[in-house]
């Protein structure tokens, strides 16, 4: 049973703006507060989390066939973590330097709930094309909310933008910290939910989730 | 269980029954398919990690060997024309009695549990040029004729830096129980079995407290002293002073020649090393791998010196 998938420039913009894992849905708040205390770490771990979307979301569409959905849960887990596993072997090997920055965080997403919840929410229900734009999407938007977040936090935090220094000295020290983090966050969310404002849209109350998923 | 109700609408009806069908225990054939699907899944996710994993596994290895040859550059001040030796150590049980073997450049040397020698072996020019432990392990295990299931084990390596074709320094990996699991470390030994210079390659301290370790000024603690000192040398609690604190965190930029020679007098004047505040356990955990590493060293530095 599949359904009549979005056009994909649809399915693209929706994980950006209108469905973002992070701004919108707020999932996987706690890494994204954990990591994105420079753009480095937050671009690194938007990737990694990206690839394993995509791959993912194209695996689960691929063996929906002979997954009985008694079981989905923990096939989806198996699913996920080859991905990650490949992913973290991959970064082991060739960005060694990076690795060990952002390597703890990389193996954490297996736990991740946006990746888990377009599996269920989309792939099991439609064909590997689709499932594959959808985990795009749904991969960039947290990559670009990883970086925005990163940038923001950077440049007040530490007055550098990529580890360049950008001003002498640090503007806001506090949204450097873990705190600073939730108040980055949710400062995004409030721009998001404006620029929804004012073009036209109704705030998506019933979206919003909350809490710590990861 | 929903019961069909009457008054309710067809599509009641066969929601229903997939709830029905979807609670129900599951039969055999369904038992069947899950247990495939489960079986395809697996099959399915090793193929695709072995494979990665056979394509990644060299540059990993490659990366960690880089890491560790430029760590040990640091440590021993090498320049990057300088050469670094390994000698690798192994356990031979043979039944009761235990053989040492030492795999140097040159010779695979044997040794009793004593340290007496037993006989040596010319390292052939392959082996020696060999960049995988494995394939070196591989060559001594065949060569102590130590069979595949015999109680033969790696047991630990140190590395020799030679600059300009003098020895300028050992490097010995070594491990100490810390708070939580082992803590890994190089330690840099001079040609008179004193301490150059300590890092921790390894470790899940606490981070803000065991973590320490990693830091300048409780890891430059050990640098410069003499055997007999390290020896002799024990952890108190303390607060570290300020003016020794800021002397301990310049050696890093400094090279340690001249830090130990700015800073002999401050080095004897502090005989103890001061734990991290709120860390006992890590600080005695290093100074303990530590010591024990600098005596086991000196003893096995005798037994293989002569084939090195």
């Amino acid at each position: 049973m599949t359904k009549a998938p979005p056009p994909v420039s649809t399915m693209i913009m929706r994980g950006i703006f209108e469905e973002n894992p992070v701004f919108r849905l707020a999932l996987s708040l706690c890494p994204a507060v954990a990591v994105t205390t420079s753009v480095k770490n937050g671009l690194m771990l938007g990737v990694a989390v990206f690839v394993v979307q995509v791959l993912s979301s194209v695996s689960a569409s691929a063996l929906k066939g002979i997954i009985n959905p008694k079981i989905r849960i923990p096939i989806f887990t198996i699913i996920i973590a080859i991905w990650v596993t490949v992913m973290d072997m991959t970064l082991a090997a060739y960005f060694p330097v990076t690795y060990q920055q952002v390597g703890l965080y990389v193996k954490l997403i297996v736990a991740f709930a946006i990746i888990i919840s377009r599996m269920e929410l989309f792939s099991m229900k439609h064909n590997i094309v689709p499932s594959f734009w959808d985990g795009f999407g749904m991969g960039l938007g947290f990559l670009v909310a990883m970086v925005l977040a990163g940038a923001f936090r950077e440049l007040l935090g530490s007055g550098s933008l990529f580890g360049f220094e950008i001003v002498a000295f640090k503007p806001l020290l506090l949204v450097i910290l873990p705190a600073g983090g939730f108040f980055t966050i949710g400062l995004i969310m409030v721009l998001y939910n404006w620029v929804d404002l004012r073009l036209g849209h109704k705030l998506p109350e019933e979206k919003v989730g909350g809490g710590c998923h990861h | 269980m929903v019961p069909a109700q009457a008054g309710r609408g067809p599509g009641d009806a066969v929601m229903s029954a997939q709830l029905e069908q979807q609670q129900a225990p599951p039969n055999a054939t369904e038992m069947m398919r899950i247990a495939v699907g489960l079986t395809l899944t697996c099959l399915a996710a090793a193929i695709v990690l072995g494979f990665f994993f056979y394509l990644t596994e060299p540059a990993k290895v490659r990366n960690i060997q880089a890491r560790e040859q430029a760590m040990i550059q640091t440590l021993l001040a090498l320049t990057p024309a300088a050469r670094i030796h390994e000698v690798r150590r192994y356990l031979h049980w043979k039944g009761q009695t235990l053989e040492v073997l030492y795999l140097t450049p040159r010779a695979l040397v044997r040794v009793d549990e004593a340290g007496n020698p037993l006989d040596t072996r010319e390292v052939p020019a392959e082996v020696a040029a060999e960049k995988s432990p494995d394939h070196k392990d591989a060559w001594v295990r065949q060569s102590a004729g130590a069979g595949e299931n015999a109680n033969f084990n790696y047991a630990g390596r140190f590395f020799i830096g030679e600059q300009d074709g003098a020895v300028a320094g050992y490097v010995v990996e070594g491990s100490t129980p810390g708070y939580k699991t082992w803590i890994r470390y190089f330690l840099a030994i001079d040609a008179r079995f004193g301490v150059q210079g300590l890092e921790v390659i390894e470790h899940e301290e606490d981070p803000g407290l065991g973590a320490e370790i990693t830091q300048r000024y409780f890891k430059n603690q050990y640098a410069g002293r003499r055997f007999e000192q390290i020896d002799a040398i024990e952890v108190i609690k303390d607060p570290l002073p300020n003016d020794w604190r800021k002397r301990l965190e310049q050696l890093g930029d400094m090279d340690l020649d001249s830090w130990v020679r700015e800073n002999r007098a401050e080095i004897d004047a502090h005989p103890q090393i001061h734990a991290i505040t709120g860390s006992t356990i890590s600080s005695v955990a290093v100074t303990n791998g530590v010591k024990r590493s600098l005596r086991n060293f000196r003893k096995r530095m005798r037994i293989v010196e002569a084939y090195l």
